[in-house]
């Protein structure tokens, strides 16, 4: 069954067309990449989909259900989580709190009961303390979790956002970009970090400029080119794929 | 063990508040204190929307004058002083929502522009009403609050001294509730807010309805601390909506230390206190008042509260740096 589908997915800035008809599909536990030259229109189709930008036309479904001019924090509250291109964390707060900001909708206390402190309110702080926790065990940077988040490295930013968006709790998990600006080094540990986000049962769809990472771990690649989406399939059948390497792989991947 | 030692210290300290109108200090200074109380209230509430979620509102003392002359005109028509003291807090938190529902959808400077134009709307509007506010020349006479219990307890908000327990209670219980807010989902929702905008939409929070609930909850206290005020004073005019309690309640929060629980309390009684007793300077009070801040804005630009800590690091600091060889 699809998890998400886009059926004629459009969005046009002024005249420039920056989506296109894009029809798209993710099943459950999945990891599906996005590729594409820059300014291809990937970051805006996340955009759409988790939205923050509205579509010109088309429509978005979520678990059959009609998301197409949801807010943002509505999608949030129905699993589906992003991270950003461009880094965003809590800079002035700790990872450890960060982590714990990015729980909110898994609790709900009533009013009174915040008002009150009763033993139900802190029980529930206490759980999400302790999960918040678990995530960082999980990504493995928990040695940081008194740190303020803009004091760390710019690698580690990046798996505090991924941390982040996991405390909420995700059923379709959307990580824009995640191994940019990364070495070698913490490109191999974060591809490891989708597989076992994966075997947590979350379905991950990827943008991704690092060919390393999206070949090695996608179930199916979307390649968009202009807007459009010019080729999908199995990373075998992407690789090959002649008018892919013409738009974007270039010739030495053919022998890759 | 540790627990009962900490509830001990807390009685210690409320049992030291309780008798502040005992120890030998005059009228006057338990005026000023009183009035500290009252801007403690007003600058803790302003501290929610501008401290936690991050947007500078400069009309927040459109619901102390709102607050104010609800409960005057009420007593005066006749109403008890605690029935209208919780009107008046539930109009400042109607108006409040109005006000928010408009302005929240701005932001930044946008957001400080038409809050600040809103308050100086309220003002006109109370002076040119002549009918009801009695315009420039204000309501006086406002009743002394009472507490009448038939053959137990008659007592008239006479004295300094029942005033200062009125304004001490509200501090108090404003100092709870928003103790309580901060330290929950609620409070963490306003920082993520501040700290990032996008990223708390993207895990799921309702940005606009949080940063009303603190611009919300902020009004209603700032209206019972008009409501304090008025009878306090028994007398209000026009500027109760005045743009210098805007500058003063800024003056207190920034000086204490935004987005603090402490901070906007040792603001107040700081800043209230303080031009009191320069007096003594008669003509060039204003003058250093505002040397005073500039200072304090250079060297503690996180404020009062960052004080301790700022000078624990600087000690540490010079015996790094002079070594104990």
């Amino acid at each position: 069954m699809a998890l998400l589908e886009t059926k004629k997915l459009t969005k046009y800035f002024g005249g420039l067309g920056a989506v296109k008809d894009v029809d798209f599909l993710i099943n459950r536990r999945e990891i599906v990449s996005l590729i594409g030259p820059n300014g291809a229109g990937k970051t805006t189709f996340f955009n759409l989909i988790t939205g923050f930008f509205r579509p010109t036309k088309g429509k978005i479904f979520y678990k059959e259900e009609d998301i197409t001019n949801l807010k943002p924090h509505q999608l949030a509250v129905r699993g589906i989580i992003r991270t950003f291109q461009k880094t965003k964390v809590f800079p002035g707060v700790t990872v450890l709190e960060g982590v714990i900001m990015g729980s909110h909708l898994t609790i709900n206390p009533h009013i009174l009961g915040i008002l009150s402190n009763t033993a139900a309110t802190r029980k529930e702080e206490e759980k999400v303390r302790q999960k918040a926790l678990d995530i960082l065990n999980f990504l493995g940077i928990e040695y940081r979790k008194d740190i303020l988040a803009k004091n760390l490295p710019y690698g580690e930013q990046r798996i505090l956002e991924i941390a982040v968006a996991l405390a909420a709790d995700p059923e379709l998990l959307l990580l824009d970009e995640p191994a940019t600006g990364m070495n070698p080094e913490e490109t191999k540990r974060v591809t490891k970090l989708i597989y076992k986000i994966r075997e947590k049962g979350i379905t991950v769809l990827l943008v991704e400029h690092d060919m390393n990472v999206v070949m090695g771990i996608s179930d199916s690649i979307v390649v968009l080119d202009s807007g459009e989406v010019i080729a999908r399939g199995l990373p075998q059948e992407i690789r090959e794929n002649k008018e892919v390497i013409k738009a974007y792989l270039g010739e030495e991947y053919t022998h890759a | 063990m540790k627990k009962r030692f900490s509830y001990f210290r807390w009685f210690l300290f409320l049992f030291f508040l309780l008798s502040v109108p005992f120890l030998p200090i005059g009228n006057y200074q338990l005026h000023i204190i009183i009035i500290g109380c009252i801007y403690a209230v007003m600058v803790l509430s302003l501290n929610l929307i501008t401290g936690y979620v991050g947007e500078l509102s400069l009309g927040n003392v459109a619901f102390f004058g709102v607050g104010a002359f609800t409960s005057a005109l009420l007593t005066l028509g006749g109403v008890s002083f605690w029935v209208s003291f919780l009107a008046a807090g539930m109009v400042a938190g109607i108006f409040g929502s109005l006000i928010g529902y408009i302005t929240l959808k701005l932001r930044g400077a946008y957001f400080v522009i038409v809050t600040l134009a809103f308050a100086e709307i309220l003002r006109l509007i109370d002076t040119n009403w002549t009918s009801l506010t009695n315009g420039p020349m204000g309501l006086s006479n406002i009743p002394l609050p009472e507490i009448h219990i038939p053959y137990l307890l008659n007592i008239t908000f006479s004295d300094k001294i029942h005033f200062y327990y009125l304004s001490l209670g509200l501090l108090l219980l404003a100092l709870y509730v928003v103790y309580r807010l901060v330290n929950s989902r609620i409070g963490r929702a306003w920082v993520s807010i501040r700290e990032n905008e996008d990223l708390a939409k993207s895990i799921g929070i309702n940005a606009f309805n949080y940063a009303l609930l603190a611009f919300v909850v902020g009004a209603i206290f700032t209206g019972l601390g008009g409501s304090v005020y008025a009878h306090y004073m028994s007398f209000i005019g026009p500027d109760v909506f005045s743009f210098s309690i805007t500058v003063s309640m800024l003056i207190m929060l920034i000086m204490g230390g935004k987005g603090t629980i402490i901070g906007p309390i040792i603001g107040a009684f700081v800043f209230t206190a303080l031009p009191e007793y320069l007096r003594i300077a008669q003509l060039y009070r204003l003058s250093i008042l505002g040397i005073i801040l500039i200072f304090a804005v250079i060297f503690l630009p996180a404020g009062i509260v960052s004080m301790p800590k700022r000078i624990i690091s600087f000690i540490k600091e010079r015996r790094r740096q002079f070594g104990t060889s």
